[in-house]
């Protein structure tokens, strides 16, 4: 018995009297409506019976009189539970207890949705800015970006001077703010760290920088053009969030993807892969001062964005993916170009693989640096290489195959180290491993269809979506309810399963540490803000000039 | 009067101020161009031929940007430690014969290396001190590593610094140069590999570039230093590094001393400080460039557990095979 049904027997034997609704759909998915308040029950259920149970996220979504909260739990497959709650009272208890992993998800869901997870130990703000009125919440059905214009103002108390923790003995300790601008973040978020000398006593996160707004976007736009909106989420796995929603779509009206689009998707989803890695160790490698390393391994990089922008016409963007298939076909001269790069960067990626794992100043830099336990890992519910480099052998797209991987013969990666090491080399083998899925698919694609028509209205219904992406698993949960609009589009990136970690693994170790560990998590924040629209006309909005700035009263009222 | 005028034009024009800073500009040129190319990149490449001109034209820039100083900083502090390092700088590189003599005619005596050494210990204060004046959490931290690093490798720098003195039988940089007939790099290797390691985290470069580690620190100790300031920062860390590179030159590698085939011997004595001091700025930019940083207890480890008892083998075994060496030089 594989683990999935596994997981829905435990559910079904021991949870009876708790189930209104159980259906099956599709294989390795099934949706559980509970009882109010039974969630927990569930859960824990799960986490005791069935090995590596990990929550993917939590879904809210506005029905109308009630709000739905969905806890989509990974066991092999997604089994999706169901807990509503009532709009006008919207108080549910905390899972956090029992799964301290759930700790952000339940904040996003407070902040978007305003449910209230009693029992959460810091239930504050994840997404929306300090200042965002009270009362409001992007993500009801109700609320429209532009009708409150007025509430602007009469802003929140401000949390900005949220504390980490209190920490006795604040004489030797200094608070030391990474972002939202510093030379380790690529893109913008803060950390606030309390540093005692050399050693992090504490370290808190503060994200939102980069929202958008794409879930409320994407259902104010139809299903073919929130294709083109996901997409947009993140420039380097956008191949995965544009497949992702694509087979959530395809779920809900029963499409039947051609084999050859699922092989193409399948290569250009691994390409994605290819680049995003290189990309990463190249980073490592800048984080840890490696610059030599940094400029090789992008320059390396190339080759794989050159065979990106024969087969779509773009460097990053590849517009790819639609509903029901492909866009583009690949002509067999492309392939055999791209075998010959594939090759190419083989070859480089073993040398790179050597080099992580034979250079001594890497190794005394990572070794043993931000140890993230495998009981830790499945706590926190990390995802992708995070958490296999903590030696959790999940891979969607063995768990879970979906487009062509069923079919192509590739290996787990998964080392037992559980450090920042482990989680680089995890990636830097990877590489390989991807490398050859990209030949073998190339060399195998079937011939046929490179799409099927599909309508623009998709039927009623609901889906959740999961692939590999570069970071980890990413989760799409799409409710439709019978227009051409999606009801409800709600995206968890792998970033924000991997963040929720980072405080505990970086929590006594050194200043230097710190860029090693974020380098290891690969953070990609944008993937990770991308919930609401933010009305900038309602802020209040000012001028300074250069002497104004330089009048140290000003400044003081800043500081 | 016509001794004042030699006086002058040696302490400003050559081999003293001007001819200094052009040196270093172009050793900042040099380590630029190495550092690109071990990078795959091209460096500097369109100020002057082959971007020769970069460095001056950097400076310049720096000397023209607006100059901040922080409001809750300590004024004196924050604008004199930059100045008092540079000159400090300045003041070491007066003692370093680089025609064969030193800058000031006849002002070498028996000591004068460890004076160059304490100078440039001094100078590290000056480093610290901007740092600490700045009242910024990264500049304190890089503040306090400095101090941290630069102490403690100080320390087997100077025992390495006895070798060569102790072939010499002098303490003064232009007799130590002027006895070797044979380089003592050839004689005692072990010390000059360990110096070379030792002078490696002086520098503050990879792998120990800690106090100015930019993915952690930002700018380390000059993160609030901006315009003039920071100008004068740059330059004692391009002084510092000729500094250094010429140490190893004056001390090891036999200095301003080689095979005079024609002309004037004072030229073909700067051509070889060049060619030398390049070599051994290659050396440098090569190790920097093919390792990772280490982190701060690693660093102090490797000088207390390991540089520290090795420079003192090193500084015995010269002793114990000196007489052997002696009857090799003859």
């Amino acid at each position: 018995m594989s683990k999935f049904e596994n997981a829905v027997e435990v559910l079904k034997n021991n949870l009876a009297d708790a189930i209104i609704e159980f259906r099956v759909p599709k294989p390795r998915k099934a949706y559980i409506l509970l009882k109010p308040e039974r969630h927990r029950d569930a859960i824990s259920l799960l986490l005791k019976h069935v090995e590596d149970t990990e929550l993917s996220t939590i879904t809210g979504t506005d029905l109308g009189n009630e709000i739905e909260l969905n806890y989509h739990m990974a066991c092999g497959g997604t089994v999706t539970l169901k807990n509503r709650v009532s709009r006008e009272k919207p108080v549910v208890r905390t899972i956090t207890d029992i799964l301290p992993g759930a700790n952000l998800y339940e904040r996003e869901v407070f902040d978007l949705l305003g449910v209230i997870f009693d029992g959460h130990p810091n239930l504050k703000r994840l997404m929306l800015p300090d200042n965002w009125p009270k009362g409001q919440y992007p993500l009801r059905r109700d609320w429209e970006p532009h009708a409150n214009q007025e509430s602007g103002s009469n802003s929140e108390e401000t949390s900005q001077t949220e504390s980490a923790g209190e920490v006795d003995d604040a004489g030797s300790i200094i608070n030391v703010v990474m972002g939202p601008q510093h030379p380790v973040l690529h893109e913008p978020e803060r950390f606030t760290f309390k540093v005692d000398g050399e050693r992090v006593v504490d370290a808190e996160m503060h994200l939102g920088y980069v929202h958008r707004g794409i879930e409320k976007a994407a259902e104010r736009m139809m299903f073919f053009q929130d294709v083109f909106l996901v997409e947009r989420i993140c420039g380097i796995c956008n191949a995965a969030h544009t497949t992702c929603f694509c087979q959530a779509v395809e779920d809900i009206g029963n499409v039947e993807t051609p084999p050859r689009a699922l092989y193409l998707r399948t290569i250009i989803h691994e390409l994605n892969r290819v680049h995003s890695h290189l990309l990463l160790l190249g980073v490592a490698g800048h984080l840890l001062g490696f610059e030599a390393l940094f400029q090789h391994v992008w320059r390396d990089r190339e080759p794989i964005m050159n065979i990106v922008e024969r087969i779509t016409g773009n460097r990053l963007m590849s517009g790819f993916n639609t509903i029901g298939g492909v866009r583009r076909d690949i002509a067999p001269s492309i392939v055999e170009k791209a075998r010959k790069n594939v090759e190419e960067v083989t070859k480089r990626a073993e040398f790179y693989k050597t080099v992580f794992e034979e250079d001594l100043t890497l190794r005394l830099r990572t070794e043993g640096v931000g140890v993230l336990s495998k009981s830790d890992a499945l706590k926190f519910c990390v995802e992708g290489p995070v958490a296999r480099g903590s030696g959790i052998a999940v891979d969607v797209r063995k768990d879970d195959p979906y487009a062509a991987y069923g079919e192509i013969p590739f290996n787990v990666i998964c080392y037992k180290e559980c450090d920042t090491w482990a989680r680089l080399m995890v990636r830097a083998e990877e590489v390989l491993e991807s490398l050859d899925i990209i030949d073998y698919a190339l060399s195998h694609i079937p011939g046929g269809r490179l799409r099927v028509r599909v309508q623009r209205k998709i039927p009623e219904g609901e889906a959740v979506s999961r692939v590999e992406a570069p970071r980890g698993e990413l989760i799409h949960y799409v409710k439709s309810d019978g227009t051409a609009y999606p009801y409800r589009v709600k995206v968890r990136s792998p970033t924000l399963a991997n963040l929720v970690a980072f405080p505990e693994i970086i929590r006594g170790a050194y200043i230097a540490d710190i860029p090693a560990v974020i380098g290891s998590l690969d953070p990609c924040f944008s993937c990770t803000d991308r919930m609401v629209f933010l009305d900038t006309q309602n802020g209040q909005r000012w001028h300074w000039s250069l002497d104004e700035i330089n009048n140290s009263k000003n400044r003081n009222g800043l500081i | 009067m016509a001794f004042d005028l030699i006086f002058i034009v040696r302490t400003l024009v050559f081999p003293g101020f001007l001819f200094l800073l052009v040196l270093v500009l172009f050793f900042d040129w040099f380590e630029r161009k190495v550092a690109a190319r071990f990078q795959n990149r091209m460096g500097p490449s369109y100020t002057g031929p082959l971007g020769i001109l970069q460095p001056i034209a950097d400076y310049i820039k720096l000397f023209s940007k607006e100059d901040i100083t922080p409001k809750q900083t300590n004024k004196l502090l924050f604008v004199a430690a930059p100045i008092l390092a540079f000159s400090l700088f300045v003041f070491a590189l007066f003692y370093i014969p680089i025609d064969g003599s030193n800058v000031v005619l006849n002002s070498s005596f028996e000591g004068d290396l460890i004076l160059v050494l304490l100078l440039v210990s001094l100078a590290n204060f000056g480093i610290f001190l901007s740092g600490w004046a700045s009242l910024n959490p990264y500049s304190g931290i890089g503040a306090t590593r400095v101090l941290t690093q630069f102490l403690g490798y100080d320390i087997p720098l100077i025992i390495l610094a006895i070798g060569p003195a102790f072939l010499a039988k002098s303490l003064s940089i232009v007799n130590i140069t002027a006895s070797q007939t044979l380089p003592f790099a050839l004689l005692i290797p072990w010390s000059c590999v360990l110096f070379v390691i030792a002078l490696q985290a002086e520098l503050e470069k990879d792998p120990f570039d800690i106090p100015h580690a930019e993915t952690e620190i930002v700018g380390g100790y000059e993160t609030e230093y901006s315009g003039r300031k920071l100008a004068f920062i740059k330059l004692s860390e391009d002084f510092q590094f000729l500094i250094g590179a010429a140490l190893v030159t004056e001390l090891f590698l036999g200095g301003s001393y080689g095979p005079v085939l024609f002309g004037m011997p004072e030229l073909w004595h700067i051509f070889w400080f060049m060619v030398k001091t390049i070599g051994v700025v290659f050396v440098l930019e090569y190790v920097g460039n093919v390792s990772a940083r280490l982190r701060i207890d690693q660093v102090v480890h490797g000088n207390w557990k390991l540089l520290i008892p090795l420079s003192i083998l090193s500084l015995a075994l010269t002793v114990i095979v000196e007489p052997l060496l002696r009857s090799v030089i003859g």
